[in-house]
C-alpha cells in the first residue's frame, strides 16, 4: 500500500528559499517515531500527480498538507485552511484533462487540512537555498500543530496551540507566543 | 497570406509553454514554434561549490515530475567525474527505481492523451474520469499501475518522489529479501495489467489514426496521415537505463553536442491575426496581441550532430529496436510498447539483485577536476548531466533535460498539420516543461554566451 490512513505531505521547492518550508517540516517529522498509520511524504513539486491523484479514500482518511501561503500576516505566522479556502490554481494537476484540481475531487472523501506558513522571501525564478529566520522558527510550532491535528500526543510539554472559541473549518491564524 | 495564432498556455503537461503558429489560409501550419515560457532558473550556478552529494538532491528539485531521473543522472555524473564504479547490486536497485518511475509515467501519460482520443466505434471522446464503463475499469487499471510503480520506487529508493536511498558511490542500503519479494510480486501483478493497457491504448490510437477528421472545440478538423512527421534524427543512449562517460563504449559524445540560442532559432516579433474563441480551453490569444518567441523562449536549442533530435520512447525503440513508425501516433504507440518492456527488465533486475550484496563502493575518490557525464533515459527521453568535481567540490554542472531536446524537433513536426492539432502533436512528446529551462548556452564556437540571462 502506497499511502496509509493519515498522510502528511510537505509541498514546495527548497530551491526558492522559504518555498522549502513544507519539505523542511517533513525532515523534522521524520525524526519522530510516528505510528504506522501515518505516512510522511516530501512531496516537493509533485504533490498533485504523485500524491493527491493517487490517494485511495478507502485507505486514506486524513490528509495534511504543509506549505507556504500568502495571507498577509507577519512572516512565520501559521494558518489553517480548508480546500474551499484555497484560491483557484492551488495544487492544480497539470496532467488533469480539464484543469480541475485533484483536491476538489477528494475533499468530500478525505479530510483535508492545509497548514500554511506566511513566507518572508520566495525567490522564484532565482534559486536560493535556505529558509528565512522567521520561517525556520515556525518549524517546531508546525510540527507540534500537525501532531495535534492528526491526534498524536506523546505527553511532552508544549504550548497549547489552538485558540479557544475558534470557528471550526475556516481559515484561521494559529499564532503562538 | 499567412496568419498567426497562439495557443498559450498549452495544457495537460508539466510546466508552462506555448505554441506560436504561422498558418496558411486553410489553417495548415507553415512554421510552428513551441517554446518554454518558464523563466530561466540557474541550477548550474547554484551547484558550483556544493558537494557532490548535495547537487543531485538540488537537481531533483528542478522538476515536479522527473525528480528520479534528475537524481540518478546527477548522482552518476558526479560518479563519472570522480571515476567511481558502483557495485552491481546498487546498479540493480537504481535500474529498478528508474523502471518503476517509467511505469508510473507511461500510465500518467495515458490519462493525459485519452481526452484527445475516441472510444473506438463511436464519436465520443474519452473522459478518463467518468464513472461510466468501460472507461471506469480502464481508469482503475491505470491507477493501479501508477500505484505499483510508485510503491516499487518507494521500496527501492526509500521514497517514491525524492529518492533518499541513492548516494554518490552507490546506495545507502540494500533491500531485505522480503522487500525484494514484495517488489517481485508487484511487478508480476503489473505485467498483465500493463499488457492489457498497452493493447487497449494501441487499439484506441489506431482507431484515431484511421479517422478522416476529428473534433476540436466543436470544429471539424481534417486529420492528416502525416500528423507529427519530422525528418530530424533520434537520440537515445540506452534501451532502458542510461550511459556514462565511464562506459567502455559511451553511447553519447559530448563533442557532437552543440546548443544554439533561442534568438537564432525562433520567429521574431509578430502580431496575432487569427483568434479562435472556441478552441479549448478558453480560446486562443486575442487578436492584435504582440508575440515574440525569440525573446520569450526560455530554452536554448540543443543539437546533436548539428541538428535538433527527438528523444524519448520512440527514439529508444528506433535506436535500439529498429522501430520505424513516424508521426504522433507512432510516438504514442512506442510509449505504450515500453509498458511490458520495462516490467520484463525490472523482473530481470530483481532476479539479478543479491540482497546480501554490498551497495556502496569501497573507494569514493574526491575528484581531480575531470569532466564526466551521465545520461538517464527518463520517461521523456535522454537526460544528460555533466559535472566536474575536484576535492569533493562541484566546479561545473550542467543539465540537458529531455524536453529541451524535443522543443525544436516538435516545432519541426508541427509543419503541415492543422493548427488545432498542434497540442495533440506536442502531447506526443509527454512534455515536462518546468525543468526544461537550461541556462548554459554554448554557441557554434563553443563559447559560453547566455550566462548573462541570469545576471
Amino acid at each position: 500500500m502506497l499511502f496509509s490512513e493519515i498522510v502528511i505531505a510537505g509541498c514546495g521547492n527548497p530551491l526558492f528559499a522559504d518555498d522549502g518550508f513544507g519539505p523542511a517540516v517533513i525532515e523534522e517529522l521524520r525524526k519522530l517515531d510516528l505510528p504506522d498509520n501515518v505516512s510522511v511524504v516530501d512531496a516537493g513539486l509533485g504533490g498533485p500527480h504523485f500524491i493527491f491523484t493517487l490517494l485511495d479514500p478507502e485507505v486514506t482518511k486524513k490528509l495534511v498538507i504543509i506549505d507556504i501561503a500568502d495571507f498577509g500576516e507577519k512572516p512565520g505566522t501559521l494558518a489553517k485552511f480548508r480546500v474551499e479556502d484555497l484560491p483557484p490554481g492551488s495544487y492544480r494537476d497539470a496532467h488533469s484533462w480539464d484543469l480541475t484540481e485533484p483536491l476538489q475531487r477528494i475533499k468530500d472523501l478525505i479530510e483535508i487540512t492545509v497548514v500554511g506558513c506566511q513566507p518572508a522571501r520566495v525567490t522564484d525564478p532565482e534559486m536560493e537555498i535556505g529558509l528565512s529566520d522567521e520561517v525556520s522558527q515556525a518549524i517546531p510550532r508546525t510540527v507540534q500543530f500537525v501532531l495535534d491535528l492528526v491526534g498524536i500526543d506523546y505527553g511532552t510539554a508544549r504550548p497549547y496551540l489552538r485558540k479557544e472559541g475558534r470557528q471550526c473549518g475556516i481559515a484561521e491564524t494559529c499564532k503562538t507566543g | 497570406m499567412s496568419k498567426v495564432v497562439e495557443i498559450s498556455p498549452t495544457t495537460r503537461h508539466e510546466g508552462h509553454s506555448k505554441l506560436v503558429l504561422k498558418v496558411n489560409d486553410a489553417g495548415i501550419i507553415e512554421t510552428g514554434n513551441w517554446c518554454s515560457i518558464t523563466p530561466v532558473r540557474g541550477v548550474e550556478k547554484l551547484a558550483v561549490g556544493k558537494t557532490p552529494e548535495q547537487v543531485p538532491k538540488i537537481a531533483s528539485r528542478v522538476c515536479g515530475i522527473c525528480p528520479i531521473a534528475h537524481n540518478l543522472a546527477g548522482t552518476e555524473a558526479m560518479e563519472a567525474s570522480i571515476k567511481c564504479e558502483i557495485p552491481k547490486d546498487a546498479k540493480m536497485l537504481r535500474h529498478i527505481l528508474q523502471l518503476a518511475n517509467r511505469l508510473h509515467s507511461i500510465a500518467l501519460h495515458d490519462i493525459l492523451i485519452l481526452p484527445d482520443l475516441y472510444l473506438p466505434g463511436t464519436e465520443t471522446k474519452i473522459n478518463p474520469f467518468t464513472a461510466e464503463e468501460p472507461v471506469r475499469t480502464v481508469a482503475k487499471r491505470i491507477q493501479r499501475i501508477r500505484e505499483i510503480g510508485q510503491t516499487i520506487g518507494q521500496i527501492a529508493a526509500g521514497d517514491c518522489i525524492h529518492p533518499r536511498n541513492t548516494r554518490v558511490g552507490g546506495m545507502y542500503r540494500n533491500v531485505s529479501e522480503q522487500a525484494k519479494t514484495k517488489m517481485y510480486d508487484l511487478a508480476k501483478e503489473a505485467l498483465p495489467l500493463a499488457k492489457a493497457q498497452m493493447d487497449l491504448m494501441i487499439a484506441i490510437l489506431r482507431n484515431y489514426q484511421a479517422r478522416d477528421s476529428v473534433d476540436v472545440g466543436g470544429m471539424k478538423v481534417p486529420l492528416p496521415k502525416t500528423l507529427g512527421f519530422h525528418n530530424q534524427g533520434y537520440l537515445a543512449t540506452h534501451a532502458f537505463y542510461g550511459a556514462s562517460s565511464l562506459d567502455e563504449n559511451p553511447s553519447w559524445d559530448i563533442r557532437r553536442f552543440k546548443e544554439a540560442r533561442p534568438y537564432d532559432w525562433y520567429m521574431g516579433e509578430m502580431e496575432i491575426t487569427l483568434e479562435e474563441p472556441k478552441y479549448p480551453i478558453g480560446g486562443t490569444t486575442k487578436l492584435g496581441t504582440k508575440v515574440n518567441p525569440q525573446m520569450e523562449a526560455c530554452t536554448g536549442i540543443p543539437m546533436y550532430d548539428g541538428q535538433p533530435v527527438e528523444v524519448g520512447p520512440r527514439a529508444r525503440l528506433a535506436v535500439y529496436k529498429n522501430y520505424d513508425e513516424k508521426g504522433t501516433v507512432g510516438q504514442n504507440v512506442a510509449r505504450e510498447m515500453e509498458y511490458p518492456d520495462c516490467l520484463y527488465e525490472m523482473i530481470d533486475c530483481l532476479d539479478e539483485l543479491n540482497t546480501n550484496g554490498k551497495v556502496l563502493a569501497d573507494n569514493i575518490p574526491d575528484g581531480d577536476g575531470s569532466l564526466g557525464w551521465a545520461s538517464n533515459e527518463a520517461p521523456r527521453g535522454t537526460d544528460v548531466h555533466i559535472a566536474r568535481v575536484k576535492d569533493w567540490k562541484v566546479q561545473y554542472y550542467s543539465m540537458l533535460v529531455p524536453t529541451t531536446w524535443n522543443f525544436a524537433t516538435c516545432s519541426a513536426a508541427l509543419t503541415g498539420a492543422p493548427w488545432q492539432l498542434a497540442e495533440v502533436i506536442m502531447r506526443g512528446y509527454d512534455p515536462c516543461v518546468s525543468c526544461a529551462t537550461h541556462m548554459i548556452v554554448i554557441d557554434q564556437e563553443n563559447r559560453l554566451v547566455a550566462q548573462k540571462l541570469i545576471q
